[in-house]
């Protein structure tokens, strides 16, 4: 066993999966790094659009030469914080960070299915990390095509800067962490199909495992589209083919020679994939959030059973609905009105789902602890985001706010705070677990009031932008008239977008502190009843000492036993009564 | 609050068999595995489709040596059967030989695509020629990296049949796994064959 080891195969080239998990958190961590001081610089330009940053000048002396961004920089900023923040931080912090870590300790496995093929994922995902921030050194400079890589932008070299080396980066980077991800997913997947422990039938289930299971199933399906599409673009921006080209492009002065292709074909291509990809993300930050909260309302979850078929139900809708985000693309209104239709649809188990967390909270003492206080955000954020869902769902509404700021409002409250908010839950509520001491709680109350209110403020102030008719992606929108009205409420934001960056250090802070100093945790520090709460905390290698065997479901609250009002899952039903 | 560790006090009744566990994850795994290249060939598919519709759409005149590389890969998957079938009787020298037969065939299948590929560019038509000489590089491109792929899984199934008879009923797992994907490979190129010479 590897506790034989020495350093570089406990730590660095490890096979256990909580080893592996903690790495990828921590890239993770250290790409959303990255990705909010890009936001800073976005807020930047559009807070202060004609200020010079004589000290930012010298930092980026190519993006920011006089101190002002260029509009070419400004779009590779916007390109690589999206990209960064929904691949390479979600993805590797929430889906697959916490999802090596929790799913085989809540499962009651001892690793999980193929923990070598786990290692090799994480080592490609670190690689796709390290290329795509590579990418910002090269000529020309990042991508500038947007995280969606639209063609023709994507696919001819001479559109912008961002469009030579950067984007060819872009998509390699792409193609490692679609081999990654697909590793990952699958071992997610087999370790959820085959070595539960005896008892853990899949209706008693902890909602986060749920949760990640089908976001790895819609990952493994969703994701083989996308490398198509790479294939296709790579061929079309260095061997001359006509994929995604259309006849007749005139870039410069110079007449393209491409004939026939279709630009909209890369959308759906890339839709198939990034519509099921904002589900991948969200769903395991919804599952997560279920779990945390019933430790801190002390009652079962509402609706066990019909939150998971909600989650099957949302996962296979999400296969479906990628036309939604197509709708001003000229498709036909038959067509536009079948995707208004299913993405309307889809809201119904979305809800179903919301009111059941919504319900979990319904008659019980809630103790403001900070994992909940953060689950409580991830509710208060999916239930406002999700109304301009409805708004973006419906074709003829679509028409009037596509590619407004409405648009980035919306997704930012979902696959941004949702995400975001359950991301930090998680680590406050697991820290004890992965590293044997509890976070600060005054420190971690700061942060989520210095997190939460500012990014509402941001992103609901989005929404009335986007109302008002401002496009997403304009470098300058100072140069409209009808916009001049709107530059005070950018600064509002942009301010606001300030105080969330910095207040990430008082989290920075406590996480390296409680690191050293965090009062130990005991090995069930929250009264939790999952299966990692029956370990030490940290767990040790391998993870169970006896192969636990599951007696109960994931939420007896609410029953005596000796350890208080709960059982966990290994309690036997002489002791107490078995509810699921 | 650790108390609880008392209660966990059940010893597992039956422990699961280790090699059959495996067995069942690798074939979880592998069939997971096929699901992605399904989707991956499907999006090329639909792309080819959509594509297709073009004005410039001209449907070139493909190489029969790719009719001949078709039969090969099919023989390849009927000697993979065989010596499937003689494993099962025990016959190890029949089964390596059948093994190896097929790996042969199926080097002989890259060659032959190889092959077609040249005769492709000796008639001056290359990928960006027009759309469907670009579908039909990257398709058959595509499909020969899995090919690479499935080869050194059969070259692993070859390794072990060496000692397989220490251990029939693993090899018979192992083999599952190399029929299945090479099986569905096959099943692929029909496909991709059929696609790119009919529509």
């Amino acid at each position: 066993m590897s506790e034989q080891h020495g350093f570089v195969r406990r730590y660095v080239f490890s096979t256990d999966h909580k080893t592996i998990g903690i790495q990828y958190i921590l890239t993770g961590l250290l790409m959303a790094l990255a990705g909010g001081l890009l936001a800073t610089l976005i807020r930047l330009q559009l807070g202060w659009p004609d200020h010079q940053w004589l000290f930012l000048s010298r930092l980026l002396p190519k993006g920011m030469p006089s101190g002002v961004m260029t509009p070419e920089f400004y779009l590779a900023v916007v390109t690589m914080h999206g990209t960064i923040m929904v691949f390479f931080f979600i993805s590797y912090v929430l889906v697959s960070g916490f999802g090596n870590y929790l799913v085989p300790l809540q499962v009651g496995a001892r690793d999980m299915a193929f923990p070598f093929l786990n290692m090799l994922s994480y080592w490609i995902a670190f690689l796709a990390a390290g290329v795509m921030l590579a990418s910002f050194f090269v000529e020309g400079g990042a991508a500038a095509a947007g995280w969606t890589a639209y063609p023709p932008l994507s696919a001819v070299s001479s559109a912008v800067p961002g469009s030579q080396m950067g984007q060819t980066i872009w998509i390699l980077s792409m193609a490692l962490f679609i081999a990654s991800f697909t590793m990952s997913g699958l071992n997610i997947v087999a370790t959820v199909f085959s070595v539960r422990a005896p008892g853990m039938w899949m209706m008693r289930l902890p909602l986060t495992v749920w949760s990640y299971f089908i976001a790895s199933i819609l990952g493994l399906l969703a994701f083989p589209p996308l490398t198509a599409a790479a294939v296709m673009l790579l061929l079309d921006r260095h061997f001359g083919t006509s994929f995604f080209l259309p006849s007749g492009m005139v870039i410069g002065n110079t007449h393209l020679t491409n004939t026939g292709g279709s630009p909209l074909l890369w959308q759906h291509l890339f839709w198939f994939l990034g519509h099921p990809e904002v589900y991948v993300l969200i769903l395991p930050a919804l599952g997560v959030a279920c779990d945390i909260i019933p430790a801190f309302t002390r009652k079962p979850v509402f609706g066990y059973r019909m939150s998971v078929w909600c989650l099957m139900a949302v996962g296979c809708l999400s296969m479906i609905v990628w036309g939604h985000h197509m709708f001003v693309s000229g498709m036909s209104p038959f067509t536009g009105e079948y995707f208004s239709l299913v993405t309307l649809t889809i809201t119904v188990p979305m809800t179903i789902f919301g009111v059941n967390m919504l319900a979990s909270l319904w008659g019980a003492k809630l103790q403001l602890r900070v994992p909940m206080m953060f689950s409580l955000g991830v509710l208060a954020l999916f239930g406002s985001g999700g109304f301009g869902g409805l708004f973006l769902g419906n074709a003829t509404a679509d028409m009037q706010l596509h590619d407004t700021y409405f648009v980035v409002g919306h997704f930012h409250m979902m696959i941004g705070g949702v995400t975001l908010l359950a991301t930090f839950g998680a680590i406050y509520f697991w820290f004890p677990k992965m590293f044997g001491r509890m976070m600060n709680e005054t420190l971690g109350k700061l942060h989520f009031w210095t997190t939460f209110l500012p990014f509402f403020t941001i992103f609901f102030m989005q929404h009335f932008l986007g109302l008002q008719g401002a496009p997403r992606r304009y470098y300058a929108f100072t140069a409209y008239d009808y916009l001049q009205k709107t530059r005070g409420q950018n600064l509002i934001i942009s301010i606001a977008a300030m105080i969330l960056v910095s207040s990430q250090c008082v989290f920075a802070i406590n996480f390296v502190w409680s690191l050293f100093k965090g009062r130990v945790a005991e090995a069930n520090p929250w009264g939790a009843t999952t299966l990692e709460w029956t370990v030490p905390s940290p767990p040790p290698h391998g993870n169970f000492g006896n192969m636990p065997v599951v007696e109960r479901w994931a939420y007896e609250y609410g029953v005596q036993t000796v350890d208080g009002d709960f059982a966990v899952q290994t309690v036997p039903s002489q002791i107490a009564p078995v509810s699921a | 609050m650790n108390g609880y560790a008392g209660h966990v006090g059940r010893v597992l009744p039956d422990p699961p068999d280790p090699i059959r566990l495996r067995e069942d994850q690798l074939r979880l795994g592998l069939w997971m595995f096929l699901a992605t290249v399904t989707m991956l060939f499907a999006a090329f598919t639909s792309a080819y489709v959509v594509r297709r519709s073009g004005s410039d759409w001209h449907h070139i005149a493909l190489p029969s040596i790719l009719w001949v590389n078709t039969f090969v890969l099919m023989a390849s998957s009927v000697a993979v059967e065989m010596a499937n079938r003689f494993g099962l009787r025990r016959r190890w020298p029949a089964t390596a030989f059948s093994f190896g037969a097929a790996l042969a065939f199926g080097i002989a299948f890259l060659g032959g695509q190889v092959i077609a590929w040249r005769q492709m560019v000796a008639m001056g038509v290359y990928l960006p020629s027009n759309p469907h000489s670009s579908f039909f590089y990257m398709l058959t491109g595509a499909h020969a990296v899995h090919i690479v792929a499935a080869l050194i899984v059969l070259l692993w199934g070859l390794a072990m049949t060496r000692e397989g008879s220490r251990n029939p009923r693993a090899w018979a797992a192992q083999m599952d796994l190399c029929r299945t994907f090479w099986h569905y490979l096959g099943g692929v190129w029909i496909f991709l064959f059929a696609l790119v010479s009919l529509y």
